[in-house]
């Protein structure tokens, strides 16, 4: 059961200096005209409140983009631990704490990435409510409202904000600035819950997500498919800054005389060309079309059977990074929903779905 | 989550091996066998793969080759890349590193009491040979054997000498095949001119047959309508397919099918399994 106070905005700065003072501080900063990323801070005039989605998501600090894992000499092999620091990870929206949600599950499963989780333990994550912009579909996919992923959650109300405290480690946090805390009143979750009632009108995006699982079987051989591969540029834009993608590759770097040199695992991508290739140049998806229609299918049908649940958080990240303008996975969901509707209306409707399953 | 995590080791952390001897096998193939100090690693279970470390140039996925295992594997390796080209290189004696082993190998268990037929296409009998190995460990346990395998050029034989003792077993049938008979005859195996499938059509399969299958991507398709002739149901058909399994432990995401991880699922499937996943560009 989470734990309901109430933090007035004039104290924020008391809420600001104690969580600070556990370690190093990050929040979203605007770092261009129209871009955000987490960064530390040392002041909390530095801290972009009106940030909707950072160009990366908050996956970067728990699993960084490049990192040793084992080192040899000679003919020792030793593991190199990461670097712990306390991090406090300040504003993380609905969507990013999905995310963290599933990599958590993803990394956590057997054999567990002790070096994910290591890093994960040693953080506090603070929670902020958002009001979605017309690229946040977070509703379609069920994640609008946290329920995993952060330690403390602040929905803005205005002149104060609705602290729900989930953890142990976010109630422990707390235990230095506890008096700037009132327990909340009737009018306090009152309002808590006309905010959350107004952002879910807010919405101006999204899809019913029902049918998804049986449209992303359905269509897997939907000729949009191809117009989209046409102009994908393979450049992998959208796994980077999707908070769920965590393909990596491993690669060895080794000293100039070979005597000694270290594994290192980086962000990969499958929509780069040799992802699925194999020795002797066998590649199991060559073409842009293969390798695209695998990415949106693991987005949103792949990881239901393993693990029950779709890999699309709804941050809109993907839709606003893609180069080639190809990547609006809202509206290719609704096109291929679209296309199933037409089709199931006429009598031929089950010709199509025969051909797939052979 | 689990609180004693800075005592865990990574499991991206290789074991040390050492390669004891380097068997040449037909050109560009050799035999690798690799003894692991002490505890080392697990027990391998036919079928199962390791990830084999060149330090300073990197990890492929290789399938274990031997039934018994203990303290030495062996590891039939083609020199097709990379990693492999380095390791054609190394020495006896030169250490390399070994995680595993990993993924689903053949049911030898659930395969108990049953007729086996083993089909190999190429470097494909590398992780067959693991199967018969354990099948002729505990002959008892299986009914007939069937063991088929099939290559481009009869010069690309690989486990001659095994052959040779095989084919006097009474009791399994062995048929190995060549699309061209190049090179010099090669007594006493007996290489037919033929494909698998061809094989397949001359081996008696009446029974109660369960199919492992290991080959090329090209092969299975050909290989599963031949069996279907023989009027093997697609729920006793396993094949083990390859994917780029580059962590092993279900996590990079290079092997995927669909949602499913060769390295974690297989690379052993059932092929009714198969028939649920996309991008199984193995079976029409």
């Amino acid at each position: 059961m989470s734990q309901s106070l109430l933090l007035k905005k004039t104290d924020f700065s008391i809420f600001f200096q104690t969580l600070k003072s556990l370690g190093k501080f990050f929040a979203p900063v605007r770092v261009s005209e129209q871009s955000f990323s987490f960064k530390e801070i040392e002041t909390e005039a530095q801290i972009a409140w009106e940030a909707l989605r950072t160009i990366l998501p908050p996956k970067k600090f728990f699993y960084p983009p490049s990192e040793t894992l084992v080192e040899y000499s000679g003919n020792e092999i030793r593991e190199v631990k990461p670097e712990m620091n306390f991090q406090v990870l300040f504003g993380v929206h609905p969507c990013d704490l999905a995310g963290l949600g599933i990599m958590d599950t993803i990394f956590e499963a057997g054999p567990a990435d002790t070096h994910y989780l290591q890093r994960r333990k040693e953080s506090l994550i603070i929670g902020l409510s958002c009001m979605p912009d017309k690229y946040c579909f977070c509703k379609s996919m069920g994640t609008s409202c946290a329920t995993k992923g952060y330690d403390i959650f602040l929905t803005d109300l205005g002149d104060a904000f609705f602290v729900q405290v989930e953890t142990p480690r976010g109630i422990e946090s707390l235990e230095n600035c506890r008096q700037i805390f009132t327990s909340v009143s009737e009018t306090d979750k009152d309002n808590y819950k006309d905010y959350w009632e107004r952002r879910d009108k807010a919405f101006t995006n999204g899809f019913e997500p029902d049918n998804l699982r049986a449209t992303m079987d359905m269509e897997w051989n939907n000729e949009i498919w191809d117009e989209l591969g046409k102009r994908c540029l393979s450049c992998g834009n959208c796994t980077p800054v999707c908070p769920t993608c965590y393909c990596f590759d491993l690669v060895d770097i080794a000293s100039l005389n070979g005597d000694s040199g270290s594994r290192v695992r980086e962000w990969d991508s499958c929509q780069f060309v040799g992802f699925a290739q194999v020795a002797g140049d066998y590649n199991f998806r060559p073409t842009p079309v293969d390798r695209l229609k695998f990415w949106y299918r693991h987005k949103l049908h792949g990881f239901d059977d393993p693990y029950g649940f779709k890999t699309c958080v709804g941050c809109g990240r993907c839709t606003v990074s893609c180069p080639a303008g190809i990547d609006d996975l809202v509206d290719v969901v609704k096109k291929l929903q679209g296309q199933r509707e037409s089709r199931n209306d006429s009598s031929e409707a089950g010709g199509e779905n025969e051909s797939q399953i052979k | 989550m689990n609180h004693k995590l800075n005592e865990q080791t990574t499991p991206f952390m290789p074991t040390r091996g050492v390669i004891r001897s380097i068997i040449p096998m037909a050109a560009d193939n050799m035999l690798f066998q690799i003894t692991v100090n002490g505890s080392g690693l697990p027990n391998c279970l036919p079928g199962q793969f390791v990830q084999l470390w060149v330090p300073g140039v990197g990890e492929s996925p290789i399938s274990v080759c031997s039934g018994h295992v203990g303290s030495t594997l062996e590891l039939m390796v083609r020199k097709v890349g990379r990693v492999t080209s380095a390791l054609f290189q190394m020495q006896e004696g030169d250490w390399v590193g070994l995680r595993g082993p990993y993924g689903h190998g053949f049911p030898m268990n659930s395969l108990e009491g049953k007729d086996i037929c083993l089909i190999a296409g190429g470097l494909g009998v590398a992780p067959i040979r693991s199967v018969w190995q354990y099948i002729l460990d505990h002959r008892e346990k299986y009914g007939r054997v069937v063991l088929i395998y099939g290559m481009r050029h009869s010069v690309d034989l690989l486990f001659r000498q095994e052959f040779a003792l095989l084919h006097r077993r009474r009791d399994m049938d062995v048929f190995i095949a060549a699309e061209e008979l190049l090179g010099p005859a090669l007594p006493p195996v007996s290489v037919q001119l033929g494909r698998v499938t061809d094989m397949i059509n001359l081996a008696d399969l009446e029974g109660n047959f369960e199919v492992a299958v290991c080959g090329p991507p090209v092969m299975y398709k050909y290989v599963v309508a031949e069996l279907k002739k023989k009027n093997i149901p697609e729920s006793k058909i396993w094949l083990s397919l390859e994917r780029h399994m580059k962590c092993g432990i279900g996590k990079c995401g290079h092997c995927f099918i669909g949602g499913a991880l060769t390295c974690q699922a297989g690379p052993v499937f059932n092929l009714t399994d198969l028939r649920l996943l996309p991008e199984v560009i193995e079976c029409a």
